[in-house]
């Protein structure tokens, strides 16, 4: 490869990060914050276009740099993201005061399906913050309700307050016939709704089957008992949908770190069937 | 093809040295051990030397990198970013195919998937590269199984030939081309062609009995890798003898995986840097939260050997991901270097097929 050709990068953002500012800060579950973000340049702002399921690389000035799963809707909804303090990094996106900056580089990944989807029976299927990058597809889903059929959330936390997005929930309930199932671990005072796991609403909700795709996002032992429990119910593989995580440095599939067997998360993924996950030759 | 004569050979890289930083296998006189260094004196280029202790990659791809520089001040809110990588036009003088291939793996890598690694494109474009053919095979060496020597087949810019008292010089590219007339080098007469291609014959015979022996097993190996169908107990056997120092990655021309880090300066700047980085450490894949995907260490030692010959991994390179020149045999003190991955896979098979 002697004579190069000139190549260009389509996402202006791939290497170089573009300073957002932090407009609002909103306080979730304990140790969760969902920053509000707006870019500086209002070119890029402009340009700035998302897929559910895809995800940023987000650096904090001094500290270093992570990848974050949107949660915002493609379609007229806030930019913003949602960030427990989980680290060195993050710890250092918790210090930051509303004015204060961020860099975005992104957005990366495939995405959730969308179109792929219409008229069919959409089971979410989320633990704890695991609803975070779910959010995305159910707003987006929600926002064209007249395409889908029954649309069922199944939400579990270890006790009421680590409970993600409850108002959210609340706005989502006022969509006709979309199907809210909570649940939390063990019995707290206060707290009249479901105690057990997530997958025990599987059964609770009566789910479909047929015509139908779940989206499955959660910690890894909640993850493999609701695959359990769906597919045992019928659902085929190709139709549970999961969002995966890893360490991402590049988030351009060059550093390798996200490599699961034969795949990389943050080029490849981060969405995968469970059918490409059982098949990617490592644990998840 | 032209020809030039072996006590004129350093005159190559003396233009090239007009307008390049000129790098070479230089013998250290201390320890009797070739480095690829950059020199002023290209003369102290040693063409005959055994293949560099590191590859070329440092020359693309340094191991530590600055990319850009930051200051963000907390109070006035203003991001002050600079792109801060060096780029300059380099030369490789006397480059082994094996090293080559090595290069052309991270090209394809680098720059041949859905992005662009923008600095590294910045470096590659820039280079200008003078292989030499391998007519004399050194100890540790099996690019014959892998499909990468003893002679570059393309993507050099001059190839160079010992043969006699004298090198042939072929131009693989415009920019060689340009560099040949330049020097006014005498034409080579066909019979150059059978020449060259007798001494490669005698250096591939010339090769260890290991070497050429393990040929097919690296495909077999592959087949087996590739398929899923090496035991875990193998892995396991493997890992147990890792010491986790990564210098296997560190010595492969093919490795490529890094690292990106934040370091604040005293002057209140950050520079974002990228390090190489290797699959064998533990913290690679360790999450937030201290979840780790990848435990032990047979986990992570068999993604390495994955990465080098499954057919998965091989589809982002159009070829193996080991170039054979025998560099992580020869570093490993858990003496698991690749061929010896290989022998114990195919010790496995066979004793599988035995019973």
């Amino acid at each position: 490869m002697s004579e190069h050709k000139d190549h260009t990068c389509v996402n202006k953002l791939a290497t170089i990060p573009h300073a957002a500012v932090i407009d609002e800060i909103k306080d979730e579950i304990e140790d969760v914050r969902t920053y509000y973000l707006s870019f500086e340049d209002k070119e890029i702002e402009k340009d700035f276009k998302i897929k559910s399921g895809q995800f940023i690389m987000c650096t904090v000035y001094g500290y270093g740099e992570f990848a974050v799963s949107l949660p915002p809707s493609p379609e007229n909804d806030r930019f913003h993201i949602s960030v427990r303090n989980a680290g060195k990094v993050t710890g250092g996106l918790h210090d930051l005061k509303e004015g204060d900056k961020v860099g975005i580089r992104g957005p990366f990944g495939n995405g959730f399906p969308f179109e792929e989807i219409k008229g069919k029976n959409i089971i979410y299927v989320a633990g704890g913050i695991g609803l975070i990058p779910l959010r995305s597809s159910i707003v987006h889903v929600l926002q064209n309700r007249e395409d889908f059929g029954r649309i069922i959330l199944l939400y579990g936390a270890r006790s009421p307050k680590d409970l993600m997005y409850e108002y959210n929930i609340e706005e989502w309930k006022n969509f006709d016939g979309f199907e809210t199932y909570i649940t939390i671990d063990q019995h707290v005072d206060g707290w009249d709704g479901e105690v057990g796991y997530v997958n025990q609403l599987i059964e609770k909700a009566n789910v479909p089957v047929e015509d139908t795709v779940a989206f499955v996002c959660g910690p890894p032992i909640m993850f493999n008992s609701v695959i359990g429990e769906l597919i045992e119910r019928g659902l085929k593989e190709d139709d549970i949908i999961s969002t995966l995580e890893r360490h991402m440095k590049c988030g351009i599939g060059k550093c390798q770190h996200c490599a699961i067997g034969r795949t990389l998360v943050c080029t490849d993924g981060p969405v995968y069937t469970y059918r490409q996950i059982k098949t990617l030759g490592e644990d998840i | 093809m032209y020809l030039i004569k072996k006590s004129d050979v350093y005159k190559i890289a003396e233009e090239l040295s007009k307008t390049h930083q000129v790098f070479g296998p230089v013998v250290e006189k201390e320890s009797g051990q070739t480095f690829l260094v950059k020199t002023d004196d290209p003369k102290e280029i040693d063409l005959t030397a055994p293949i560099p202790v590191q590859p070329p990659k440092s020359v693309v791809f340094p191991q530590i990198e600055k990319i850009f520089s930051y200051r963000y001040d907390k109070n006035t809110k203003i991001v002050d970013m600079q792109q801060e990588f060096k780029v300059e036009p380099k030369a490789i003088f006397g480059l082994r195919s094996c090293d080559l291939e090595g290069m052309i793996c991270l090209d394809r890598f680098m720059l041949g998937q859905e992005f662009v690694d923008d600095v590294y494109l910045a470096h590659r474009k820039q280079m200008f590269i003078v292989t030499n053919t391998c007519i004399e095979p050194f100890e540790q060496c099996f690019c014959v199984c892998t499909d990468s020597g003893p002679c570059a087949k393309e993507n050099f810019d001059i190839n160079l030939t010992e043969l006699g008292d004298h090198y042939l010089v072929e131009a693989g590219s415009g920019k060689g081309e340009e560099l040949v007339q330049a020097l006014g080098l005498e034409k080579a007469d066909t019979s150059f062609t059978e020449k060259k291609s007798a001494a490669i014959d005698k250096s591939i015979s010339k090769f260890e009995t290991i070497a050429t022996d393990n040929k097919a097993w690296i495909s077999r190996v592959m087949n087996r890798m590739t398929t899923g169908f090496t035991s875990s107990d193998v892995w396991e056997y493997i890992g147990n003898q890792c010491f986790e120092c990564g210098a296997c990655t560190f010595v492969c021309p093919s490795c490529s995986c890094f690292n990106i880090e934040d370091v604040n300066r005293t002057s209140g700047e950050s520079v974002r840097i990228r390090e190489w980085d290797s699959c064998s450490f533990e913290g690679y894949t360790l999450m937030a939260g201290d979840h780790n995907p990848r435990k032990p260490v047979e986990d992570r030692r068999n993604k390495r050997f994955f990465c080098k010959l499954s057919y998965s991994q091989s589809k982002k390179y159009l070829r193996p991901g080991c170039v054979g020149c025998g560099r992580c045999a020869w570093v490993c003190p858990g003496d698991i270097g690749l061929p010896n991955v290989v022998t114990y896979i195919r010790r496995e098979t066979t004793e599988k097929v035995e019973q």
